[in-house]
């Protein structure tokens, strides 16, 4: 499942991230735990909780990242 | 805790330790240097604030030395200009010491970030700053394992409030004085990215422990702002209290306080003090006339405009240091998108309404060419700067609250539609929004005076020399009526196509210089609303002040500036012409 799919409120597990730098940078890695703090209408960003910080990501991002529910 | 600031002077001589300031993006950096400096640096809580590099001086209990903040970034990696500043300076400054500030509420990227920079053959030292939030947080960090850990000193800071910054400053001067000797020198760096990442989790497992606590209030509030139920009409609710306070506050001081001492007080004493000197004339009439510079150079500037920058002021930094901005910019995304723009860039934009300069400077946060000229165009062409704003709530406000409105429409528009243009005309796309959103504060009260207070002052001296200086002109081309020579040429385009009297042209004249001038001369004119409105219109889409343009040119070079300075150009009369055209014609219809 991509994290743009996946349901808000809930957890997930990271599977697969594309290859962009700045997403490990930002912590945004293989086999972390995030949770989905909300989803902007309209193709918006998705916002994740990641540990005590939060980090917005463009859909089409989003649905470039494999998660699974933890 | 007792502040180190008083011991901290600025010197100008640059002997003694150099020490680079370096770290992620929004973990204190600039908070930290300008306590350790005294320096006024414009720290704000989101990332990228330091755009370039600021150099300040030390003198610690006598010892001398220079600080450099390097900007704020996530990796080593150069895929914006902020990070290829930072690299380009950790290799070429030969610093002494290193000084890395880490966000103790966000540990493991910024550990990430400090195995990196331990690469240098260069001493570091850890501040590990926000620990008082970490605290709130549940976050409990072993600083002695730590320094184990990482081989380094690691210094607990909290830099609002001037803890631990005394610590640093000695165990930096301790550092630089014993001899260099290899124990500085961390072995076993991991070699891969994810031997880091894997050696960063291991290092957290040691100092750090979490405890399970119920989210504070601030951090609901945080969260919330993020859901578009909640979140929009929260947005709403906070633009309708800066609205509030801006022209509210303003228009009380500036009606309650600052015109009755101009009026009762400063023009009777100046008028009869140089009526003393001066016999009525020409000079007379330039210094206290009607465009007298005693009189129009003392109140536009600080009576009609400073009131609305001051409350402006309060208003935006109170929202950079809250944390919001970046929360608002999530929720526009979508809108910006369509712009060839992102939620991030919300930020530039918004400081662009107070003003431009730092607002093109702001886009170099950004990584995409393409988006940096969209940001810097949108700003140059429609988005006024507070001294504007305070020029049209002087000319505006008065005579209707929804002609103000209007204008600010136009400004809206103005911003998407050039933003969609410039997005179909330019070629790439707009980096996708990956953006790291803050915690939410409280304000530090301190922080927040000291930064209202600076850009305050930078208007008063950066902005009232050339208003007084523009209205000196103003009113010698007035008294020498020498205005009708240059007025033949362009009469048809003021009078005829912009329905505005040919004294207007005073005001284009002096929009060179600054925007609000292109407004201000129009309170003197007695217009009807419709001239009212065309003349505001004009002068918000007119050219950016002189200090934009040249910074324009400093970051985009001599062509872009002149093709986004001509296009304001364009832009202001075509769009006020026709305003001014459509609003006759439909008016004639009924």
């Amino acid at each position: 499942m991509t994290m743009y799919g996946h349901s808000e409120r809930k957890s997930c597990i990271i599977k697969r991230i594309p290859k962009i730098a700045l997403l490990k940078s930002l912590g945004i890695r293989e086999g972390m735990s995030v949770s989905i703090v909300s989803k902007q209408p309209m193709g918006g960003p998705v916002v994740v909780k990641l540990g005590k910080r939060n980090i917005a990501i463009a859909r089409n991002i989003a649905e470039q990242i494999q998660v699974e529910g933890a | 805790m007792q502040s180190c600031h008083k011991e901290v002077k600025i010197e100008d001589s640059p002997e003694g330790i150099k020490i680079l300031l370096v770290g992620n993006p929004n973990v204190g950096k600039s908070v930290v240097f300008s306590k350790l400096t005294g320096l006024n640096v414009i720290a704000s809580n989101y990332s990228g604030t330091t755009v370039s590099y600021t150099k300040g001086t030390i003198n610690f209990d006598g010892k001398k030395g220079t600080i450099i903040d390097v900007p704020g970034v996530y990796s080593l990696e150069t895929t914006s200009p902020a990070e290829e500043v930072a690299v380009k300076m950790l290799d070429e400054e030969n610093a002494d010491v290193i000084i890395c500030v880490l966000d103790a509420t966000n540990l493991e990227r910024n550990l990430n970030f400090a195995l990196q920079i331990q690469k240098y053959d260069v001493p570091i030292i850890f501040a590990l700053n926000l620990a008082d939030v970490a605290e709130q947080q549940g976050i409990t960090i072993d600083v002695r394992k730590l320094e184990e850990e990482i081989q380094a000193p690691v210094i607990k800071t909290v830099a609002i409030r001037n803890i631990g910054l005394k610590q640093l400053l000695n165990k930096a001067y301790e550092v630089f004085n014993t001899e260099k000797n290899n124990d500085n020198i961390v072995k076993n760096l991991p070699r891969s990215e994810d031997d880091r990442w894997k050696k960063v989790g291991e290092i957290l497992k040691r100092v750090q422990k979490l405890e399970l606590h119920h989210p504070t209030f601030m951090e609901k509030l945080g969260d919330a702002m993020l859901k578009p139920l909640i979140g929009i009409p929260i947005a709403l609710i906070v633009t309708v209290i800066m609205i509030g306070i801006v022209v509210g506050g303003g228009k009380g001081i500036r009606a309650g306080l600052l015109l009755p001492l101009l009026n009762n007080y400063y023009v009777p004493f100046i008028t009869s003090l140089v009526s003393m000197f001066v016999t009525e004339g020409l000079i007379y009439n330039i210094l206290v006339g009607d465009f007298g510079v005693l009189i129009l150079g003392i109140e536009w500037p600080f009576a009609l405009v400073l009131p609305y920058v001051f409350f402006f002021y309060i208003a935006l930094s109170f929202l950079e240091d809250s944390g919001y901005l970046p929360r608002f910019g999530v929720l526009i995304d979508t809108v910006l998108r369509k712009a060839g723009m992102q939620g991030g860039n919300a930020i530039p934009i918004m400081m662009g309404y107070g003003c431009a300069v730092p607002a093109v400077l702001g886009t170099r946060a950004a990584t995409t060419k393409k988006e940096r000229i969209i940001i810097a165009t949108v700003v140059s062409i429609a988005v006024p700067c507070t001294a504007q704003t305070g020029a049209f709530i002087a000319l505006l406000g008065a005579h209707s609250a929804w002609m103000l409105a209007t204008v600010y429409l136009f400004s809206f528009a103005g911003i998407l539609l050039s933003g969609l243009f410039l997005n179909k005309i330019l070629p790439g796309k707009a980096e996708p929004m990956l953006l790291e959103i803050p915690n939410l504060l409280v304000p530090d009260r301190k922080t927040l005076f000291k930064k209202i207070i600076m850009r305050t002052r930078s208007f008063i001296l950066e902005g009232a020399t050339p208003m007084i200086l523009g209205v000196l002109f103003a009113g010698l081309v007035v008294e020498t009526n020498s205005l009708k020579h240059v007025a033949i040429y362009i009469e048809p385009l003021i009078v005829d196509w912009l329905g505005l009297p040919r004294e207007a042209t005073i005001g284009l004249i002096l929009g060179v210089i600054r925007r609000e001038l292109a407004v201000l001369p129009l309170l003197e004119m007695n217009l009807t609303s419709l001239q009212l409105l065309v003349g505001s219109v004009v002068a918000l889409f007119y050219l950016p002040c002189l200090a934009v343009m040249g910074v324009l040119i400093r970051e985009f070079r001599l062509k872009v500036a002149l093709l986004i300075g001509g296009s304001t150009f364009v832009i202001a009369f075509v769009v006020g012409g026709l305003l001014n055209h459509s609003v006759k014609i439909f008016s004639g219809l009924f």
